[in-house]
Order: structure tokens, then C-alpha cells, then sequence
């Protein structure tokens, strides 16, 4: 198809002007979502009196006290500990629970199985931001409210319908031949579960732990409603705090804008594989 | 491989902790919300039975219709101009042009970075005094067509909604896979026949991929109901509830001990997403035939 199409815009007139226009509405997205991300960088590394005079210079001398700024002043560092271990709790469980429903599902022909990932895929299309009573009454009767473990099993529990999607899908490339030779030896159930399906479903595991991850650590609306101690607060609430505070320092809150984007940058440009595949493949079957 | 007994208990034992939580968290929540919408109910006694009066309430406050027109508008921008424009990059960048993969990489940014990092990002951009857009405008001249565009009332509501609808990353990825599984045949036979590449697109490309683009079109529908981090950070609803939308209405209600009107609002939250999701599917199914 490549060859096909080249070959055509080479020729004519039209082609050129079509190639023209190929590449300029390629840059204009481009640079739609790369310039305001680096303008925001560079301005965090100038003086507010830099800002002010020409919000398009670059700094005579970048101000990394800016950053050491935004972060002692809103304890950024106590919000990304608490993020952390909030992600990687809420994460481990979820895809631990996803994996052991897909097992069953996925390995063994019973009656309902179906039903089963019915209910449990359904959850995909929820509307969650219209469950806020509901889950606030939760979490006060059993007292968990503004505690960090309302977040870990809310989201363990919200992030299920995609992991169970994703992990399912992946077993059931795996062929059953695999655990046959184990079946005659008498490995059993549980034996299989744990010696063979899961370490080949690796690949899986990661995509949904991945995916699973960036929600938690992204999430703002139920982290906003469930906690409100200062050391109960994740890094989204945290850079919330900036719009409240430094209504004239603004280049430590764009600082503070910059650290709380960093990490999803980052973890993107080392998953990025997972990511895409984790978000495509959950939107498939939805 | 037979089932055995103990492949019976392993399976009820394995299926149980997700039922739990998705009984928990999703099926008992959703029929509350049902129920309570009839109650009144402040969240601190107990709930007491009122009818429809909930819905009464809500349907005559006109802070419930903006949010619930605000909302509908997000639907149709979501489905009418970002799934377009994706579909548009997806054909682009599918004929693979020089360092597609780095667009591809770049378009999608934005969807890992959280919302509220996106919305903060923003309100830098919209910045009355020295952000991006006045600067911008200063630059080339237009410096008489600078204000503060969250604070007026005519451009708080276009400036909340317009910047996620350029990103498409989401989007085009979806539908960029739908476009890889065409069989490469159908274009060569269509060229042979003298097809034009819009030709191709228009009569190939868009027919076979039309079950991505219906997903795409769900997604953006169900995205567009529940918008509610940015405007809660950027104008919080104001100036004059012009930006306020149906989450954002609920949680005020929430917030003012209201649970019983807060989960009626909820209630007409969850129909119009199901109503939007079944048309959707709707549309799509007539196109097969």
C-alpha cells in the first residue's frame, strides 16, 4: 500500500500539493502538543520578573530553585511516596485478582463462563465519576474514610473490568496443550495457575500492570472526594495545591506542573509498547 | 481435559475475589444510586422515601439543564470532531510517512499524563495576565483581543472544552490497529481499477474499520459524560454556572449534603450514557447492512 500511494503523490501536481498538506497537518499536531509542554518547561526555569517581561524569552540562568521551591513548599515529596505505594498496592492486587478470574474463565469450559466476563467486563462502559455517593457511603460506614487504603481498594476494584479483558484476551492465545502434559503428570489446579499459566502470561501481566498503573497514579476525582489530610495526599492533589497558593509566583507552580507530569513522561517512554497495546486492546472489546 | 473436582473448587475460589469487588463496587452502587435517587436523603439520617421529587427538583433548576446542554455539547464536539480528526491522522500516519512512530509517540502523550496535570498546564495557556494564548496574541499584533479567558463568560465554556479535542493520540491508536488488519489486496485491486487514494479511503478504509470508529465514538461519548477534573480545577463550574457539567453539578449537590438530588442527578447520568452507547451501536449497525 506504502509503495502504491508513493508512487502516485510523486507523479502529479495534486500529488505534491497532497503531500504538502500530509506533512503540514502532521506538524501542526505536532507541535500542538509538544510547544505548550516546553514552553511550560522553559518558563519554570525562568524568574517570575523574566515571565512577566517576555513570557517567550529563555532564562539568562536556569532556575532550578524553582523546583526546590515547589517542592518544599507543598511537601511534594510525602505525595509522591504516598502515589507510589498507593499504584503499586492498588496495581499488584488488581492484577493479581484480574489473573486469577481470567484463569478460570479463560482455561475451563463451564456453564456461564460467559455471564461471568459479561459481568465483569461490563464495567468498562460505567460512568464512574456517577458512583461519588455511593462510594463516599462506603468507605464512612466501614471507616476508611481520608485513608490511603479506601484509594488502594477502590482503585483495585475500578481498575478490574480492563485487566480482566486484557489478561483473558491474553490467555486465550495461549494453547491448551501446554497444561495437558502437566494435567497427566497430576499437576492440578492451582499447580498450573502458579508453574505455567501466569509466568507465560507474563507479557499480559505487564501490559494490564502497566496500564493499571498510570490510571492510579493519574487518578484525581476519588482521591479528591476520599482523603483530605495533608498526609493522605497524592501528587494530583498535591499539584492542586499551586493554584491556591502561589497566586503570583508562577514559576514555581509551573515547576510544580513540570514534577507531576515527569513521571508519566518517563514511565511512557519506557512502556510505551504496553501502554498503547494495554489502552487498544481494552477499548477492543468495549 | 476433564474437569475435576478440584478444578470446581479452584474455579469458585478463583472467580470469587473479582466477583466481590465488582459486586461491591459496581452492581450494589449502581442499584443505590438507583433507589436513593428516590429518597430524601442528607447523607447524615436516615433516608427517607420521596417520590419523584428529586427529579422534580433537578429538572426545574436551570444550573441542571446548562450542565446537562454543557454536557451534550462535549458529546457531540467528542464524537464530531475528535474521532473525525483522529481518523483523518490514523489514514495519514498509516501510509507510514518518515517517522511516523515519533508522531504516533507524540500524539499520544498527553493520554498518560492525568488530566489534571493537562488542565493546570492549560490554565498557564489561558493565563489572563502573561500566559501562552495573551502572549501569543501580543506577538502577532492582536494584542486588542486579549482577556481573561476562563473569567469571561463567553469564552470560559469554548476554552474548557476546546484543547482536549486536538488530542487525538487515543483515538487514532484505535483506530490506526483497525486500519492495519485491512487485507493490503483490497487497495491493490482498487488501484488496478484506477481508484483515487480518497477514493480508497472514503470506499475501503472507512467501511472495513467501522467497528473501531464505533468504539472510538462509545469511548468518546462515555469520556464526554464525565468530564469533570478540568472544570473543577479550571473555573470551577463559574463564571455564572456557564461551564458547569452533570459530574460537576452532582458533586455540589454532594457537597451540599443534597444525596438524594445528587443521585438523581447520577441516575440521569447513567441512563444518557446507556441511551447514548445503544444509539451509537444503533447508527453503526444500520451502516452493515
Amino acid at each position: 500500500m506504502e509503495g502504491i500511494v508513493k508512487g502516485k503523490a510523486g507523479n502529479s501536481a495534486s500529488g505534491v500539493l497532497c503531500l504538502i498538506l500530509k506533512w503540514v497537518i502532521i506538524l501542526l499536531f505536532a507541535v500542538y502538543t509538544l510547544f505548550p509542554l516546553l514552553w511550560l518547561l522553559i518558563t519554570s526555569l525562568k524568574t517570575n520578573a523574566e515571565y512577566f517581561n517576555n513570557p517567550f524569552s529563555f532564562p539568562a540562568v536556569p532556575q532550578f530553585q524553582n523546583y526546590i521551591n515547589a517542592f518544599s513548599q507543598a511537601n511534594l515529596g510525602q505525595m509522591i511516596w504516598n502515589s507510589v505505594t498507593v499504584a503499586v498496592i492498588a496495581t499488584a492486587a488488581n492484577v493479581f485478582v484480574a489473573a486469577m478470574a481470567s484463569y478460570a474463565i479463560s482455561r475451563f469450559d463451564f456453564k456461564g463462563k460467559e455471564i461471568f466476563f459479561a459481568i465483569f467486563s461490563a464495567g468498562v462502559m460505567v460512568p464512574l465519576n456517577a458512583l461519588m455517593v455511593p462510594y463516599f457511603t462506603i468507605f464512612s460506614r466501614i471507616g476508611l474514610l481520608d485513608s490511603m487504603n479506601a484509594l488502594r481498594i477502590l482503585y483495585t476494584a475500578i481498575g478490574l473490568p480492563i485487566a480482566v479483558i486484557i489478561i483473558r484476551g491474553f490467555m486465550d492465545s495461549l494453547p491448551r496443550e501446554i497444561e495437558e502434559a502437566a494435567y497427566i503428570d497430576g499437576c492440578g489446579f492451582f499447580g498450573r495457575f502458579f508453574q505455567i499459566i501466569l509466568p507465560l502470561s507474563k507479557t499480559g501481566l505487564i501490559t494490564a500492570a502497566t496500564f493499571q498503573f498510570i490510571t492510579c497514579w493519574n487518578e484525581f476525582v476519588y482521591a479528591n472526594l476520599l482523603t483530605s489530610s495533608p498526609q493522605n495526599k497524592t501528587i494530583q492533589i498535591g499539584i492542586r495545591y499551586f493554584t491556591n497558593q502561589f497566586t503570583t509566583d508562577y514559576v514555581s507552580m509551573y515547576a510544580a506542573i513540570i514534577i507531576a507530569i515527569v513521571p508519566s513522561v518517563l514511565g511512557y517512554a519506557f512502556f510505551q509498547k504496553q501502554i498503547i497495546s494495554g489502552m487498544t486492546s481494552g477499548a477492543v472489546k468495549g | 481435559m476433564k474437569i475435576t473436582k478440584q478444578d470446581r473448587i479452584g474455579i469458585v475460589l478463583f472467580l470469587a475475589p473479582a466477583l466481590l469487588l465488582i459486586l461491591v463496587f459496581f452492581i450494589v452502587p449502581i442499584l443505590s444510586v438507583g433507589v436513593t435517587s428516590f429518597f430524601k436523603w442528607n447523607g447524615i439520617t436516615a433516608p427517607e422515601f420521596s417520590g419523584w421529587q428529586n427529579y422534580a427538583k433537578i429538572f426545574s433548576d436551570k444550573v441542571f439543564w446548562r450542565s446537562a446542554r454543557n454536557n451534550l455539547i462535549w458529546v457531540a464536539g467528542a464524537c464530531l470532531v475528535q474521532v473525525p480528526l483522529a481518523l483523518i491522522m490514523a489514514m495519514v500516519l498509516s501510509t507510514k510517512p518518515r517517522g511516523w512512530k515519533i508522531f504516533r509517540t507524540v500524539y499520544f502523550l498527553p493520554q498518560v499524563i492525568s488530566g489534571i496535570a493537562i488542565a493546570m498546564l492549560w490554565s498557564a495557556v489561558y493565563n489572563s495576565e502573561f500566559g501562552l494564548l495573551n502572549g501569543l496574541l501580543k506577538l502577532v499584533g492582536l494584542g486588542d483581543s486579549t482577556r481573561n479567558w476562563l473569567g469571561d463568560p463567553k469564552t470560559a465554556f469554548p476554552c474548557v472544552l476546546v484543547y482536549g479535542l486536538f488530542y487525538i493520540g487515543y483515538f487514532m491508536v484505535i483506530l490506526m490497529a483497525g486500519i492495519s488488519d485491512i487485507d493490503e489486496s483490497y487497495y491493490e485491486a482498487a488501484t488496478i481499477d484506477g481508484a483515487s487514494r480518497l477514493q480508497m479511503e472514503w470506499h475501503i478504509t472507512i467501511p472495513l474499520i467501522r467497528y473501531s470508529i464505533m468504539t472510538c465514538v462509545t469511548l468518546a461519548a462515555v469520556y464526554a459524560l464525565r468530564t469533570f477534573e478540568q472544570l473543577y480545577l479550571l473555573t470551577n463550574g463559574g463564571p455564572a454556572n456557564r461551564t458547569s457539567v452533570l459530574v460537576l453539578y452532582l458533586y455540589n449537590q454532594m457537597r451540599n449534603n443534597n444525596y438524594g438530588g445528587a443521585n438523581a442527578s447520577s441516575m440521569m447520568l447513567i441512563l444518557t450514557g446507556t441511551l447514548v452507547i445503544i444509539v451509537v451501536r444503533r447508527l453503526f449497525a444500520e451502516k452493515r447492512r
